[in-house]
């Protein structure tokens, strides 16, 4: 048997490098600064943004099969559950059409109306589609990655929206695809207006419910709330363009014992197992900045000069 | 050095398979997040149990340092706090180097049962540093997690082994 064909080598003696502990203390706190830094200073991204450049290969690798199985999957879905999505969607279709003349009456009315007012021209929301490439792994928060990143000009603090509603808001960005965080994460709120009364109010996000909901949170607890009212963005924040619909009301709590109602959500969009989604680019950003106060006396100044 | 007795003599590792099992528990990982179980909380972490073996078996090549910035990587990609599976897997790996030399004298379903408690602390700080960034409680099948891993350390070591359990001279009869 040659010389170096076994495993079982003795320790070497003087060689050994730092002990296992103080590596594991000088690690602990690495990892222990890098939270902190993560949790209350938000400096992290450009390391994250670092490390997600190098995994993205391995992403894009893992995704090949994965698509292909769905597509495949989706490739022999059965002729009848196709059929009666079209059954479903003509009748969609019908009830719709309906709606879909008044609509342009009413978009008329509201034109002329407008222009007698001498109203300004509601912003209208530059926007870009993206595809939902999966669930992020993080079973602590609720996130989903999309297709879009800042090589596609998406900025954090997009809204994002589905075919329903809204959807969530874009929270970090890096250079191929972004990540987003749903309306059910507890850390996400939203403005919204009831749109039955014309109240305002702020939704919380609710992982807790099963499949995840919403709160309206700050309710009195004699505010006229009824299950099934619509909820749509109020447009207060300068980020959600206003009238997307965000959520239902599902029931309402008034108790004795606490000055606000406990009111339960159930978002409008499909939260979780959506495909395709709409990034819009935030209102803020389209609403062109206030000029300078002081530009009518600078201007009566140079006047005075000449 | 001192063995179990009727253990077999094993080949030396190779630095590049042992890497590459390591990416390779990486990629299994985020292969079990994009297709298979999405955000699941029960889903068990394959590279903590890469990780803890190579601890276990070559803690000279794969340590503490390796594991931190492995953990960096797998924070990036969930997308959650940046540094709470760093510091989970470097506490994982501390755990399996300290107790290196004692679990190899065991059969490999009593080292399944001795390396539990560590999947269950890495879990157990990987919680605490969530809950303490914000994030919210996904559920009691979290703690699901340790048990399925260390159901599956001896498929693990049957596969990870297999290089290094290959015959030292090949012939005709045994071409491996």
């Amino acid at each position: 048997m040659p010389l170096g064909t076994l495993d079982r080598t003795p320790p070497p003696f003087f060689r050994q490098g730092p002990s296992a502990l103080s590596k594991l203390t000088v690690c602990s706190a690495l990892a222990v600064f890098l939270m902190v830094a993560d949790a209350r200073f938000n400096m992290t991204q450009p390391l994250r943004a670092v490390i997600a450049s190098v995994l993205y290969p391995l992403q894009w690798l893992v995704l090949q099969p994965t698509a292909s199985v769905r597509n495949a999957a989706g490739y022999f879905q059965s002729l009848r559950a196709a059929q009666r999505s079209e059954e479903q969607a003509h009748l969609k279709l019908g009830l719709q059409s309906q709606k879909a003349n008044q609509v342009e009456q009413l978009l008329l009315e509201n034109t002329q109306l407008r222009s007698l007012l001498e109203l300004r021209e509601r912003v209208t929301a530059q926007s870009l589609v993206a595809q939902v490439l999966y669930d992020s792994a993080d079973p602590f928060s609720r996130k989903v990655v999309v297709d879009k990143g800042l090589v596609d000009g998406v900025g954090a603090g997009s809204p994002v929206i589905d075919a329903a509603g809204v959807l969530g808001q874009v929270t970090r960005v890096y250079t191929a695809v972004s990540e987003v965080t749903l309306l059910t994460d507890r850390d996400q709120a939203i403005p919204v207006l009831n749109t039955r009364t014309g109240a305002r109010g702020v939704a919380f996000g609710d992982p807790a419910v099963h499949g995840g909901g919403l709160e309206l949170r700050f309710m009195a607890g004699n505010s006229d709330v009824l299950a099934g009212d619509l909820l749509s963005t109020s447009g207060v924040d300068g980020v959600y363009p206003p009238g997307l619909p965000v959520a239902r009301v599902d029931r309402v709590e008034r108790r004795v014992d606490s000055a606000f109602a406990r009111i339960y959500l159930h978002p409008e969009a499909l939260v979780s197992g959506t495909a395709h989604v709409m990034i819009l680019k935030p209102v803020t950003a389209q609403i062109t900045a206030r000029p300078p106060a002081d530009m009518p006396a600078a201007v009566g100044k140079k006047a005075l000069k000449k | 050095m001192i063995m179990r007795q009727g253990q077999q003599l094993l080949l030396p590792a190779n630095p590049f398979f042992i890497w590459g099992t390591l990416l390779a528990g990486l990629l299994v990982n985020m292969l079990q997040n994009m297709g298979l179980w999405g955000n699941a909380a029960w889903v068990p972490d394959v590279l903590a149990i890469v990780l803890a073996f190579w601890s276990v078996h070559q803690p000279l090549r794969v340590g503490i340092g390796m594991a931190f910035v492995l953990g960096l990587c797998l924070d990036v990609h969930q997308g959650g706090l940046l540094g709470a599976h760093a510091l989970a897997y470097t506490m994982l790996s501390f755990l399996a180097i300290a107790i290196h030399r004692r679990l190899l004298w065991f059969s490999v379903p009593s080292q399944a049962a001795q390396v539990l408690p560590l999947f269950f602390v890495a879990q157990v700080i990987e919680l605490v540093a969530q809950m303490l960034g914000g994030g919210a409680f996904p559920g009691v099948q979290m703690f699901l997690a340790p048990v399925i891993q260390s159901l599956l350390w001896p498929v693990i070591s049957v596969l990870l082994l297999a290089p290094q359990r290959r015959a030292p001279d090949r012939d005709a009869n045994r071409p491996l």
